[in-house]
């Protein structure tokens, strides 16, 4: 039952956006280039660097770039559902249009970062599909049923945890107000998911691999694919995207305790 | 001419005031981009393990190039002067400076001027504090030539920096919203500025096309004489040669932007 009364408000919130992106479409067409050459950026770099070199952390071109692939495909599917209106959401906390969301019949977690859909991504997440399906192509790769399964479950995982992330640092917004562009912690943590697992060491590896999800999230789907179904790496990334989701709600639940609404 | 430069001297100092208000904005990107080294550091490392080097170039010179680029992106990049000036257009707070013996370029300039004084001021610390970190994989080149020929194109890639931030900014006389033209521009930039990888490891062919492209002048030009990765000084001649032109003629697509969106403007609001 409320599993049905969210689906409809989420429902409504999709029907919107889907007819805004209708009445402009120019911006989302500027939109969906923008994405796509951030993409092909990220590409060409891992293209530059294996003109160089014949192996990076023990991956080759072809799988790195399905690493890169898996990273994007996360992230426009992050930006496509979430992005927008987590984005909005800080700088409503900082300047008191928050209060509509109190209003509202719904979780508030929910109905705040669920408002908006962002189709030039989700346009863009086939392309970055067919960027993985091109380089397990030119890999020879076939995967069982059973890995393709796994790599759609780490996929949402990724997301779960990307998404947890990204409100985690907006929802320090209710503390610091006065900070602007703590958005811009995200993209720089996202950089890390485009590397390799085995490149980090020592301290690194504590901190960004353990520590920080953001480099397993896209090493595990991409690692299934290439080398089979890991159930204990499964296991760690549900883990993980759980109990990430658990902190972000209990932060964001804190930080709402302290939201006093602005008056400028 | 000394009221023309007391007029702007005073914009200046406003700017920097307001920059050193501002100093937590600050606080948070130089700790981004202190990230942003470790993901470089990690890639590039893992890269060079058996390859002595890449494109002639060895590790520390790599990684010193991505060091000095971010000191500089802090000295000279053109952060959110387009976002500003295209506000400035949309709510009206242009009109001021219609009825006032005030240059809007020179006004701009020179809060840009002052804005990157206090950042690449302030950049200089955590460099200071993270050097005997970073020592051990720099490696700079000592020629004193280097700093005769980069400091003028340093000069003149802030002004092309600049440059094309105001004209994306008068961008707002025509188009509501130009956030998605900036940062696609912004990603042109960075692919062909040599943010992503240094230029030089391009396909030759592709690094020759880009040295007759604006971007190369914004940020890799002067960082490549630097640090050591263009070392002909009488190709660099040539190089500045190029960006003086590419200069010009950003300021005069400005001059004629400005002169043709204020034929467009309506003043609303104020």
């Amino acid at each position: 039952m409320t599993f049905l009364h969210y689906l409809r408000i989420w429902l409504t919130a999709a029907r919107y956006s889907i007819m805004r992106t209708l009445m402009f479409r120019g911006d989302f067409f500027v939109w969906a280039l923008v994405e796509l050459f951030w993409m092909t950026v990220n590409i060409l770099m891992v293209s530059v660097i294996y003109e160089h070199t014949k192996s990076v952390a023990g991956w080759s071109k072809y799988e790195m770039m399905l690493l890169v692939g898996t990273s994007l495909l996360i992230q426009r599917f992050l930006m496509g559902f979430f992005w927008s209106s987590i984005f909005e959401m800080g700088r409503n906390i900082r300047s008191g249009n928050f209060d509509f969301y109190l209003a509202q019949p719904g979780n508030v977690m929910f109905m705040a970062t669920t408002r908006k859909l962002d189709p030039d991504s989700l346009v863009n997440s086939l392309v970055a599909l067919s960027v993985v399906i091109y380089s397990a192509h030119q890999l020879n790769l076939q995967p069982s049923f059973l890995a393709i399964g796994c790599y759609a479950l780490l996929v949402v995982a990724g997301i779960v945890i990307h998404y947890s992330m990204l409100v985690l640092c907006i929802s320090f917004a209710f503390w610091f107000t006065s900070a602007q562009g703590i958005e811009g912690s995200y993209f720089t943590l996202s950089e890390f998911s485009r590397l390799p697992r085995e490149a980090f060491k020592g301290l690194a590896n504590i901190v960004f691999v353990w520590a920080l999800p953001m480099v397993i999230v896209s090493n595990a789907p991409a690692q299934t694919l290439l080398h089979g179904f890991q159930p204990s790496l499964l296991a760690w990334v549900v883990g993980i995207a759980t109990g990430w989701f658990a902190l972000t709600v209990f932060v964001f639940n804190r930080g709402l305790r302290r939201y006093s609404s602005a008056s400028s | 001419m000394l009221s023309l430069f007391n007029k702007y001297r005073a914009v200046f100092l406003v700017g920097l005031q307001s920059n050193l208000v501002y100093r937590m904005n600050f606080a948070v990107r130089g700790f981004f981009s202190f990230f942003h080294l470790i993901v470089v550091f990690i890639l590039w490392s893992a890269a060079y393990t058996g390859n002595p080097e890449i494109g002639g170039f060895n590790f520390g010179q790599t990684f010193t190039y991505f060091v000095a680029l971010i000191i500089v992106q802090f000295m000279i990049g053109a952060f959110n002067e387009d976002y500003q000036i295209s506000e400035e257009i949309r709510n009206g707070l242009i009109n001021q400076f219609l009825l006032k013996p005030v240059n809007y370029f020179a006004y701009r300039f020179s809060i840009y001027a002052s804005a990157r004084l206090v950042t690449g001021l302030l950049i200089l610390i955590p460099v200071i504090v993270t050097y005997p970190l970073l020592k051990d994989y720099l490696t700079l080149p000592s020629d004193w030539w280097r700093l005769a020929l980069g400091l003028p194109a340093l000069l003149m890639s802030a002004v092309i920096q600049f440059g094309i931030a105001y004209c994306f900014g008068l961008m707002s006389f025509w188009f509501l919203e130009i956030q998605g033209l900036v940062v696609l521009s912004m990603a042109l930039e960075s692919l062909l500025g040599g943010q992503i990888f240094p230029l030089d490891l391009l396909p030759d062919w592709l690094f020759r096309v880009s040295q007759f492209l604006p971007y190369y002048y914004q940020m890799y030009f002067p960082v490549a004489i630097f640090t050591g990765r263009l070392s002909d000084p009488s190709a660099i001649m040539v190089g500045l040669g190029i960006q003086a032109g590419w200069m010009l003629i950003i300021l005069a697509i400005g001059q004629f932007l400005w002169r043709r969106g204020l034929r467009l403007h309506t003043a609303v609001g104020g």
